[in-house]
């Protein structure tokens, strides 16, 4: 079958992007080891097909296809509100950021008026 | 630049520094900008000379609104602090910024102020007689919904029933911009929304830290340009979707 090799050949080139990317820095240790286990998980899958229908049986659903898709799925929306998350983080530090520096900035020039104030009076 | 150092340097004559002790320092306004070039330099002017301590909050507007302000402040530089954000960060942010500014300067109370004309400055008084009289902690200004263009009035009630389902505090207007708090009150607040979220935020600081809270009645004017501005349907909905959100995020 044409989409195991495909699944085998994907899952080693995305390995070893993961690697080269841990290798120049990208990446933490943590990441490289959950993207190579989550390609291995897929590569083994695409060799042994029949092996997600056992684990689909396991769960009470019929294919294996169907276990993959609702576990994508599942997968896609946690990501999805991972990510909604994480901006809204940003746009708290984009926040503060930008109201610390209008404090800062109003502090500065009123002592900046104040010692010039002081320097005309010497 | 040569007036703004010859005006400050008026500041040690005896007839300026006599104008000074009628101040009121005890009392902030804070004004936050968006985008305001056509209220803003009204409101300010009647405030200062009303003698109330000013903070300005410009929010990233994309018009005059800093320069102007900026032109006024020399004109009051002892009354007129301007606090600029880069970028526009929404009312949430701005109200923050406005109230840890006046906080810094040792301000007692805090009185914010819509820059859009919307309010009347013969309101402050009222809405801080309760904070000066220990009655109260924040004191929210109540505007007269009978007054209100039909889908105002539509979409603040909706608010009011949003901000009662969500923190069960139930108040007559948790959208007007005219609010007042002591220095207690201000210290333990802790917003995060930026946007007009934030008022019902103020609510539910309220019931979170227990504070005291008052609703005075407010006048409001309404012209053309203030009922362009301020909440709507659409904000609505989005401060609704905000507020699930926060609910979900808990869990």
């Amino acid at each position: 079958m044409i989409y195991q090799y495909l699944g085998v050949v994907i899952g080693i080139l995305a390995v070893i992007i993961a690697i080269i990317r841990f290798r120049d820095g990208k990446t933490s240790s943590a990441m490289l080891i959950f993207w190579i286990a989550i390609w291995s998980v897929i590569s083994l899958v695409s060799v042994f097909p029949e092996t997600t229908t056992i684990l689909a049986n396991l769960f009470g659903i019929g294919r294996g296809l169907d276990l993959i898709l609702i576990l994508g799925i599942i997968a896609s929306y946690y990501l999805v509100f991972k990510l909604y998350t994480m901006i809204e983080k940003l746009e708290l530090e984009i926040t503060e950021l930008v109201r610390q520096i209008a404090l800062n900035q109003e502090e500065n020039e009123t002592k900046k008026y104040i010692n010039e104030d002081e320097d005309l009076e010497k | 630049m040569t007036l703004l150092k010859s005006t400050l340097k008026g500041h040690t004559m005896p007839n300026q520094s006599f104008e000074l002790d009628k101040l009121n320092k005890e009392l902030f306004l804070v004004v936050p900008a968006y985008n305001e070039e056509k209220t803003v330099a009204k409101v300010v002017t009647k405030l200062c000379e009303m003698s109330y301590m000013v903070v300005v909050v410009d929010d990233g507007s994309h018009d005059k609104t800093y320069s102007i302000v900026k032109d006024l402040q020399e004109k009051y530089p002892k009354q007129i602090s301007i606090y600029s954000h880069t970028i526009n960060r929404g009312l949430g942010a701005a109200l923050k910024t406005g109230l840890e500014a006046s906080l810094r300067k040792g301000a007692k109370y805090m009185v914010t102020f819509d820059a859009d004309c919307q309010h009347d400055p013969n309101d402050i008084d009222n809405v801080c007689k309760p904070l000066k009289l220990d009655e109260a902690d924040v004191v929210l200004g109540d505007r007269n919904f009978d007054d209100m263009p039909l889908s105002k009035k539509i979409s603040n009630q909706i608010m009011n029933f949003i901000t009662l389902l969500f923190y069960g505090v139930k108040v007559n207007d948790s959208q007007s911009g005219l609010r007042a708090f002591n220095s207690k009150a201000t210290q333990l607040l802790e917003l995060n929304s930026r946007g007009y979220g934030v008022s019902s935020e103020i609510v539910r600081e309220i019931k979170k830290n227990h504070l005291r809270f008052k609703e005075v009645p407010i006048k409001t004017i309404y012209t053309p340009y203030s009922i362009s501005k301020g909440t709507n349907a659409t904000i609505g909905i989005k401060i609704l979707f905000k507020m699930i959100i926060d609910i979900l995020k808990k869990f």
